[in-house]
C-alpha cells in the first residue's frame, strides 16, 4: 500500500488547484481521477482533432487569486474572447443578456404589449412568497417574460418545475446587494484581477485557453508533477476507511480491474457528496446516509455534429428555449477559439442535452443520437442536415447539484457529519453540492490546500453563498452567521485594504443628524434676531428698526421691542430648526436614494444574465 | 424586517460630525465675499440713493457704509459674522450628536 501525505479525490479544478497551492508550499500529494483524462467537467475532448468542452467554459472570476492562478497557469495561451449569445424561440433569435427593445421588437406588438402589462400587474401585485424559482422570476421580469424566457429552457436544463427548484438558485446568482456593496462597486470598480479591472465587461468578453479549458488543467497536472505530486488516472475510490474520526486510507479499482489502496495524512475529496458518503466505511449513521441518497444530480449529454460550412453561426452559444426541440442548447466551439478546430472551412457544433440517467435518450446509440441532433438542428433552422459530416457523442453524469427543496437539509446533515473527521475535506462542485463555476471550485481548492498547511481555518463551505465575501475579492475576520468567514487573503494587500474602503463609505456618506442640525440652526437663527432686535433697541430713536419689524410679517406677535426680541428668538428658533431638520433629512435621503438607484441598476444588470 | 436586510439597507452606521472651523471658513468666505460683492455691485449700479438698505447694516457693523472703503468693511464683518456663525451651527450640532449618541 503507498503512502502520502495528501490524497486528492478527483483532478477537476478543485482537486488539481489543491494539489497545486500545496506544492507551491513544498508540499507534494497524490491524485486519484477516475476518468482517462484530468479536467473533470471542465475537460476539453479531442475528437479527430477537433476539441470540444462539456458546455462551454467561460473563464471569469471576481477573485483576483483566481484570475492571476490562470494567469499563472497558462500564460499566453490563454485568450480574450468576445462574447455573442442568443436565444432561439419561436423562429425568433433574440440578443442575450435581454436587451429590453430588442426583446419587444421580435415578439411583436400584441405579445410585447401583454408582456408590459403582465409585468406592471406583478409590480403592483408581487408574489408575497418568494420560495420558488417561479415566484422569484415573476416578481422581477412578469409572468410573461417568465414563461418565454425562462420557464422552457430552466425546465429543460433541470428537468423539474420551476415550482420545485429553490429560490436560493437565482438569489445565489443575483445576491442581494447591500446598498454599501453597490455603491463601492460603483465608485471604487468591482474588483476582477490584480489591477481591479472592471468586472461587468466580462459579460461582453471572457477569457478562453486557446485549446479549450482541458488545457488549463493539463498544464496544471504538469505544474504539479513538477512539484513531485502525482496523478493517477483511471483510479475510481469507492472506499474511505476511517477510525476515531480519522481517515486512513482509500481504496478503489483501477480501469484494469486492481484493486488499489493509499494511505495518507489528509484526504481532500471532490466525489460527489452522495458518493462520497456511500464510501465511508464504517458507513455513516442512516439520518446520513438517507441524506447523501436524496442529493439529486442531472446529468448531461453533448452530441457534437461535424459539419462542412465555414460559418454556421455568430454566436459562441444559443439558447434553444423553443419548446418543439429537447436541445437546451448548442455551441458552436470555432466561436470559442479558432484553434478548436483542425481545418476552418468546417464546423464542429456542440449540442447540450440535459437528462437524468434514467431518460431513455441516455442509453440511446451514439448514431440515433447524431441522427436525432441533426434533425433537430434542421428543424430550427440552422443547419442542412446534408453538410453534417461526422459526429460523436460524451455523456457526463453528475453535471449538475440539483436544488430542490430539501437539499440545504441534505447537505447540512451532511456537513455536520463531515466535520466530525479533522483530515478530510470535501470541496468543489459536486463536493458540496453547489452550483459552482470553476473559480468558485478553484478557491475551495486553495482554501483546503491552506487549512491542510496549517493556516488559520478557512471555511470551504462559506464559498459561493449569499453569506460569503471573499467572493468579490475581499476577505474579513467577522464570523457570519454559522460560517466562519476566512481571513484575509495575503495577496490582496496591494490593492485599497477592504477596512479602508469600508471606512471611506461609512465617512462619505455618514448620516448628518437632523435633530442636531435642527437645534444648531434653529439656536443660531433666534439668536441672530434676538442680538438684532436688542441692538436697534437699545440704539433708540424715533422709529426703531423699520426694516426688521417687517419681520413681523412672517413671525407671529414680533416686533421691535425687549419683548418682540423673545418672540423673534422663539420663533427665529423653530424656523431655524425646521429648515436645519429638514435639510439634514434630505441630505441623508438623497445620499440614499442615489445609493439605491445604483444598487437598482448594478441588480437589473445581474439579472440580464440569469440564464448563463 | 430582519437584521439581514436592514443592513442591507444601511449605507453608513455613523453620524457625521461636523468640522467646526472648516464650516466657519466656508461660512465665513461666503458671508464676507458675500457682502464685499454685493456693496461693490450696488456701487457699480450707481443712482441717486446708492443701497439705502444694504446700509442699514451699518446699524449693527460699526463704519460699515456703501462705499468703496465700506465694500471693504464689510469683507471683513460679513466674513466674522459668517465664521462665528458657522463656527457655533458646528459647535451645536456636534455637542447635540454627543449628547443623543450617549
Ligand atoms: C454544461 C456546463 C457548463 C459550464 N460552464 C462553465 C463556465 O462557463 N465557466 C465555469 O467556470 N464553469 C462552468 N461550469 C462549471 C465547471 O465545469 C465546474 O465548476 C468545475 O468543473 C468543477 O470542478 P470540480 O473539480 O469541483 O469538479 P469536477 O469538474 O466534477 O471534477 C471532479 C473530478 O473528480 C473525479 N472523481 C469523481 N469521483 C471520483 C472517484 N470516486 N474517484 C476518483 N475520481 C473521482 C471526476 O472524474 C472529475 O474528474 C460548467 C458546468 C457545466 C456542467
Amino acid at each position: 500500500m503507498a503512502s502520502h501525505p495528501v490524497v486528492v479525490i478527483g483532478a477537476g479544478p478543485a482537486g488539481l488547484t489543491a494539489a497545486y497551492e500545496l506544492g507551491k508550499n513544498s508540499s507534494s500529494s497524490l491524485i486519484l481521477e477516475a476518468g482517462k483524462q484530468v479536467g473533470g467537467i471542465s475537460q476539453t475532448v479531442n475528437y479527430r482533432d477537433f476539441r470540444f468542452d462539456i458546455g462551454g467554459h467561460r473563464f471569469f472570476s471576481k477573485v483576483p487569486m483566481v484570475t492571476e492562478l490562470w494567469n499563472e497557469i497558462l500564460g499566453d495561451n490563454f485568450l480574450l474572447r468576445p462574447r455573442i449569445s442568443r436565444i432561439h424561440y419561436n423562429q425568433h433569435f433574440f440578443d442575450y443578456p435581454l436587451k429590453a427593445t430588442n426583446a419587444l421588437a421580435g415578439l411583436g406588438v400584441v405579445e410585447a404589449l401583454l408582456v408590459c402589462f403582465s409585468y406592471a400587474k406583478t409590480k403592483v401585485f408581487p408574489n408575497a412568497q418568494e420560495d420558488n424559482f417561479e415566484q422569484w422570476v415573476i416578481n422581477r421580469f412578469g409572468y410573461r417574460l417568465y414563461q418565454i424566457f425562462f420557464k422552457t429552457y430552466t425546465e429543460k436544463v433541470w428537468g423539474i418545475s420551476c415550482t420545485e427548484i429553490s429560490a436560493d438558485w437565482a438569489a445565489q446568482r443575483i445576491k442581494n446587494l447591500s446598498l454599501k456593496e453597490a455603491v463601492r462597486n460603483a465608485l471604487l470598480g468591482q474588483r476582477g484581477g490584480k489591477k481591479g479591472e472592471i468586472v461587468t465587461s466580462l459579460i461582453e468578453q471572457f477569457h478562453y485557453p486557446r485549446l479549450g479549458p482541458g488545457m488549463m488543467w493539463e498544464r496544471c497536472e504538469e505544474l504539479v508533477a513538477g512539484f513531485g505530486s502525482q496523478t493517477l488516472k483511471g483510479i475510481k475510490v469507492e472506499r474511505i476507511r476511517h477510525r476515531h474520526g480519522l481517515v486512513d486510507c482509500v481504496s478503489g479499482r483501477a480501469s484494469s480491474g486492481e484493486h488499489v489502496e493509499f494511505e495518507g495524512s489528509d484526504f481532500v475529496s471532490t466525489m460527489p457528496l452522495r458518493e462520497l458518503i456511500e464510501a465511508m466505511d464504517p458507513q455513516p449513521p442512516a439520518k446520513v446516509v438517507e441524506a447523501a441518497l436524496g442529493l439529486r444530480y442531472r446529468d448531461y449529454l453533448t452530441v457534437v455534429l461535424v459539419v462542412n460550412c465555414e460559418d454556421v453561426f455568430p454566436d459562441n452559444w444559443i439558447y434553444i428555449h423553443s419548446p418543439e426541440v429537447k436541445m437546451g442548447r448548442i455551441q458552436n466551439y470555432k466561436n470559442w477559439s479558432p484553434y478548436m478546430v483542425p481545418d476552418p472551412s468546417r464546423t464542429s457544433l456542440g449540442l447540450e442535452y440535459f437528462l437524468w440517467d434514467k431518460d431513455d435518450e441516455w442509453t440511446w446509440s451514439n448514431d440515433r443520437l447524431i441522427e436525432f441532433g441533426t434533425r433537430e438542428c434542421a428543424q430550427l433552422g440552422l443547419i442542412n442536415p446534408r453538410d453534417v459530416e461526422d459526429g460523436t457523442v460524451v455523456r457526463m453524469e453528475k453535471a449538475y447539484p440539483v436544488y430542490d427543496h430539501h437539499y440545504q437539509d441534505h447537505v447540512r446533515t451532511i456537513r455536520e457529519y463531515l466535520e466530525t473527521f479533522s483530515n478530510l475535506q470535501t470541496i468543489g462542485r459536486n463536493g458540496l453540492h453547489r452550483y459552482n463555476n470553476q473559480d468558485h471550485s478553484m478557491v475551495t481548492g486553495v482554501y483546503a490546500a491552506r487549512n491542510i498547511m496549517g493556516e488559520t481555518h478557512h471555511d470551504v463551505w462559506a464559498v459561493n453563498t449569499e453569506k460569503e465575501y471573499h467572493e468579490e475579492g475581499r476577505a474579513t475576520s467577522v464570523n457570519v452567521g454559522d460560517r466562519m468567514v476566512p481571513m484575509r487573503v495575503k495577496e490582496y494587500v496591494d490593492e485599497l485594504p477592504m477596512e479602508n474602503e469600508e471606512e471611506l463609505i461609512e465617512i462619505v456618506f455618514a448620516k448628518l443628524d437632523p435633530v442636531a442640525l435642527g437645534v444648531a440652526v434653529g439656536t443660531v437663527s433666534g439668536l441672530l434676531i434676538l442680538i438684532g432686535t436688542v441692538i436697534l433697541v437699545l440704539k433708540g430713536g424715533p422709529v426703531v428698526g423699520p426694516n426688521l419689524s417687517l419681520l413681523g410679517n412672517f413671525l407671529i406677535g414680533f416686533q421691535v421691542t425687549w419683548g418682540g426680541s423673545l418672540v423673534g428668538f422663539l420663533e427665529g428658533g423653530i424656523g431655524g430648526f425646521a429648515i436645519g431638520y429638514s435639510g439634514a433629512s434630505l441630505r441623508n435621503w438623497s445620499m440614499k436614494a442615489y445609493a439605491q438607484f445604483i444598487r437598482w441598476r448594478e441588480e437589473a444588470n445581474r439579472r440580464r444574465n440569469l440564464l448563463d | 424586517m430582519g437584521t439581514d436586510s436592514k443592513s442591507n439597507e444601511e449605507l453608513s452606521r455613523v453620524v457625521a460630525k461636523i468640522q467646526g472651523g472648516v464650516l466657519a471658513v466656508v461660512c465665513g468666505l461666503m458671508g464676507g465675499l458675500g457682502l464685499f460683492i454685493m456693496t461693490i455691485w450696488l456701487l457699480l449700479e450707481g443712482g441717486e440713493q446708492v443701497g439705502s438698505h444694504l446700509q442699514l447694516l451699518s446699524n449693527f457693523f460699526i463704519g460699515y457704509s456703501v462705499t468703496w472703503k465700506g465694500s471693504l468693511l464689510g469683507l471683513f464683518y460679513g466674513a466674522l459674522t459668517g465664521g462665528v456663525l458657522g463656527w457655533t451651527i458646528g459647535f451645536i450640532y456636534n455637542r447635540v450628536v454627543g449628547i443623543r449618541g450617549r
